[in-house]
């Protein structure tokens, strides 16, 4: 079987549309980013979180409630997979203390759901904000050293519009997250997972990236004489299969993962799976229009 | 075949090696299955049979992260800045404003608290000198010491201090009886342990943390106590009608027809304080969260769910203050009784703030067990605690003395005679665990400062057995998937590099193996996406194959080809993401370096399966079989 076998798409025709179209998730995610922000996970956030899990199905409004009551302020409380409930606070009392209250007010209430702690993750402030700046750096970093790499391998203007379409890539990508977090089923939560979805999402992205790059290259030695945006576009579509079904191999697994893959992976295999296809949208219509641009203004600049 | 034999070589070289670093993992899950088939007799013969082999086992198998294991990972800080305090001998306002400030400008691990503080010093003062704060004559630390010699001393003593926590963290662990504990320092001053199997989280962090600070102290005097308890009642049923009134200032200005209900409340109000009736318990907020006792020394009752609500209200510095003086109230460590509700009790008692004599004298303890056969700890002191401890008892008699370990009352006996001999015991504790734990913190010593859990992860065994299936359903089904479409899509091209596939992940899960990495759940999600990603490389290669193909070269050159153009970008992708794995390992924690390892190592792993193992395939199937491959 073969798809876009002799594709022949004009994507550098329709790169106004595709900027109107970047520009406006841009700008949706930057708003929804300033307006709802991004809810941070108790990674970055610092705090404790729990879970219970019991023999039959706790109520989450009821066990809210009853936990407010004892920790003096209100709880998240959350189902986790079967039977089992995340109960998340930002008290900063005593671990042992705060563990007691919750697991002896459950007891109390529900006493024969014989609820039992499976999970904990406790942060204290200082150190959410040891991983808050890894997480910054991880990203940053990753960042710079494409663009170096992509820079030394090929030239500057492959290397700005790269981290470009990566930046988009993350932009949307976080503005998904910004706009659906509390509509979601499950936790669209910034943490440390998520920080390696973005950079999974990165090395992806680049990877699709230079991919079509490369084709350009050396079609550039190839054909000489061929007009530069006639180029790219050969490039892009001669790209187009291997584009499209690695896209989708890893689509495949993505969603396996998101099914199969249990709670804890969720928030990751969403994001991921977002990423991919702004990833792949980005490689067609983002970095190498791009690219195209600033070479014709140089081209403009020099005569 | 001519020219492949160096292929050939790597390929099967690495195979072996996957194989050898595989093999005890291998073994390791045979042996797991059956001792989990096992009961009884039958299982402690199987294990004492074959111990030497399942220790070796285990050893060299594949580790499993906590998350899949099951565990605790906590992360400790040791407290610099308490420490720093305890090593000044004269200090003032300026001394604790200055060091309150550089905890808090030392926010990261790696940052030290001791040069912001010496820092922060000399930017409110240049001519502070700290020699007046630390002047002490065995560490010759004299006036005339400069700011950095004492900056260097004191780096000194929280280095030592840190390793001796260690120690000290590394002794508790062992007697905790842990298998295969991790004890690791991190940055300057904070150490990560991990404890595999371990599920009793509020025990580990009593242990970990227990600074064993045992004291003897003597108890408030229970008429004053009572007295104190009636003010502190009066002050709060003061307190509650003062902000009653206040709310209903403001509902009486919203709306004139509510005056005469506010008005009826304010009564009930002023009734309640004069005569204590069932009222009193819905308006007054201590007595919401306390029941009050004041007999004896208990001050009062509470539930364990209630104790942080209580400690709020009576951090109040005015309620401090009715306290009789020189008197402090503190828990019981063991409730003392457990209501219908299953709620249980905790008494609050009236201690002296003086301490008679501290568990420095403390040479030997043990666990044992009283006549009503309940756990004690009993301790034998040295010749100046016996000295000591006998004038405390003799001076006492008929009054309780209350043993206080880490700000926790765990007993309070009425001393009936004068004590000789140096002996005295720790009775109301819980279980046997918690006997043998006390013991465990007191013989190993007392920290040399006090430590702080800023971190902890733990996850029970039956989450991670959850978390282990649902990522093998996850790689099982995410490679039937992909391997199914490569052949649909590739044809003969497809299995060639399914097999590449299967082959890569063994390689993957053996360069795990032999580098000691640990398998997490991002590890395996890792793997999960690197299925996905792995066949890259064959699908550039089979699409350029095509297109050389396309142009009418033959099956042999289009192959040629395909491999030797798809091999720039195949590189120069792969290169970029294994920076992003390596950026990812240097600054993550924990599971998501695991995610990071396995990404790094599927890139390598890939590779060399797509490029090299694909192509010996193809070389084989198209030079020696003259077969002819489809690529779909």
């Amino acid at each position: 079987m073969r798809i876009f076998e002799n594709a022949n798409y004009d994507f550098i025709g329709a790169r106004k549309k595709a900027y109107i179209l970047s520009g406006t998730l841009i700008l949706i995610s930057l708003i929804s980013f300033v307006v709802r922000g991004v809810e941070l996970g108790i990674d970055f956030r610092g705090g404790m979180e729990f879970v219970v899990e019991a023999n039959q199905e706790l109520p989450v409004a009821p066990v809210r409630s009853a936990l407010s009551d004892v920790l003096g302020e209100e709880p998240e409380v959350k189902t986790f997979g079967e039977n089992a409930l995340l109960i998340r606070t930002s008290d900063e009392g005593e671990i042992n203390t705060v563990q007691a209250q919750i697991m002896e007010t459950l007891t109390a209430e529900y006493p024969d759901a014989n609820p039992t702690l499976q999970k904990t993750d406790i942060v204290g402030p200082r150190f959410a904000e040891d991983l808050k700046r890894g997480a910054l750096y991880s990203v940053l970093g990753s960042l710079l050293v494409i663009f170096v790499y992509v820079l030394i391998r090929f030239e500057w203007r492959f290397g700005a519009t790269a981290v470009a379409a990566l930046f988009h890539d993350v932009v949307v990508t976080l503005g998904v997250f910004s706009l659906l977090q509390g509509i979601m089923p499950f936790s669209l939560q910034i943490d440390q997972t998520i920080i390696a979805a973005f950079l999974t999402i990165v090395g992806y992205s680049i990877n699709d990236t230079v991919v079509v790059f490369d084709r350009i290259r050396e079609y550039s030695n190839l054909y000489k004489t061929m007009p530069f945006p006639t180029m790219v576009n050969k490039a892009i579509n001669s790209t187009l299969s291997r584009t499209i079904i690695t896209s989708a191999t890893t689509l495949f697994v993505i969603v396996v993962l998101f099914i199969f893959g249990g709670e804890v992976l969720r928030g990751f295999a969403f994001a991921v799976g977002f990423g991919i296809i702004a990833g792949t949208y980005s490689t067609i219509f983002v970095a190498s229009p791009l690219m195209l641009e600033l070479r014709q203004r140089s081209a403009k600049a020099a005569v | 075949m001519q020219g492949n034999g160096i292929k050939v070589f790597l390929t099967v070289a690495f195979l072996i090696l996957a194989g050898y670093y595989l093999y005890p993992s291998v073994q390791s899950f045979i042996i797991n299955k059956k001792l989990n088939s096992l009961e009884g007799d039958a299982l402690e013969e199987y294990r004492q049979k074959n111990y030497a082999k399942i220790q070796r086992v285990n050893e060299r198998a594949l580790k499993l992260g906590l998350d899949l294991q099951g565990g605790m990972h906590v992360t400790i800080e040791v407290g610099v800045d308490a420490l720093i305090r305890e090593l000044a001998t004269d200090t003032d306002q300026m001394f604790d404003e200055v060091l309150a400030a550089a905890r808090q400008q030392a926010t990261t691990g790696d940052a030290s608290i001791i040069d912001a503080f010496v820092a922060e010093f000399e930017r409110r003062d240049p001519n502070a000198r700290l020699s007046r704060y630390f002047r002490n004559d065995q560490d010759n630390i004299t006036r005339r010491s400069s700011n950095s010699e004492i900056a260097n001393w004191l780096q000194r003593e929280a280095d030592e201090a840190v390793d001796r926590a260690i120690e000290i963290i590394r002794q508790r662990v062992d007697r905790y009886g842990v298998t295969e504990p991790s004890i690791q320092k991190q940055g300057t001053r904070r150490v990560v342990v991990e404890l595999p199997g371990v599920d009793d989280a509020e025990r580990v962090r009593r242990l970990l943390r227990g600074t064993a600070r045992l004291e003897f102290r003597l108890m408030a005097d229970p008429d004053a106590l009572s007295a104190s308890l009636q003010q502190i009642i009066q002050y709060f049923e003061r307190e509650a009608a003062d902000t009653t009134a206040a709310t209903d200032d403001d509902e009486a200005i919203a709306s004139a027809d509510s005056t005469a209900e506010a008005e009826a409340d304010s009564s009930t109000d002023v009734g309640s304080i004069l005569g204590e009736d069932e009222q009193t318990a819905s308006t007054n907020p201590l007595l919401n969260v306390m029941q009050p006792v004041g007999q004896g020394v208990q001050f009062g009752i509470v539930a364990v769910q209630d104790t942080a609500r209580l400690n709020d209200l009576l951090a109040d510095p005015q309620v401090r203050a009715l306290l009789p003086t020189g008197i402090t109230l503190m828990y019981t460590s063991s409730p003392i009784a457990t209501t219908e509700d299953g709620r249980e009790l905790l008494a609050l008692l009236g201690v002296r703030e003086n301490v008679e004599m501290t568990g420095d004298v403390i040479t030997d303890s043990q666990v044992d067990f009283d006549e009503m056969n309940r756990p004690r700890v009993t301790m034998t002191m040295n010749a100046e605690g016996a000295r000591d401890w006998a004038r405390i008892t003799g001076a006492n008699i008929n009054r309780p003395i209350a043993i206080v370990l880490d700000d926790v009352v765990y007993s309070y006996p009425n001393v009936i005679t004068r004590i000789v001999g140096g002996r005295s015991e720790i009775t109301g504790l819980e279980s046997r665990e918690e006997a043998q734990d006390i013991v465990t913190i007191l013989k190993s010593g007392a920290l040399p400062a006090p430590v702080e859990i800023v971190g902890e992860q733990m996850v029970g065994p039956s989450l991670g057995a959850s978390s282990i299936r649902d990522g093998l359903n996850s790689v099982l089904i995410g490679l039937l998937i992909v391997t199914l479409f490569m052949i649909f899509y590739y044809r003969t091209g497809g299995v060639v590099a399914d097999i590449a596939l299967m082959l890569n992940i063994i390689f993957i899960i053996g360069i795990l193996a032999a580098f000691g990495a640990t398998l997490t759940l991002p590890g395996i999600a890792g793997i999960v996406l690197t299925i996905g990603m792995a066949v890259d490389a064959n699908v550039l290669i089979f699409e350029r194959i095509r297109e050389e193909q396309a142009a009418g070269r033959t099956l042999k050159a289009a192959i040629d080809a395909g491999y030797s153009k798809a091999f720039s970008s195949i590189f120069d992708a792969n290169v970029t993401t294994f920076f992003v794995g390596v950026i990812l390992y240097s600054f993550g924690v924990g599971p998501i370096q695991g995610f990071a390892v396995t990404l790094m190592a599927g890139i390598i792993a890939s590779m060399f399966s797509a490029l090299v193992i694909t192509r010996l395939i193809f070389d084989y199937m198209v030079g020696e079989r003259r077969m002819n491959v489809q690529f779909g």
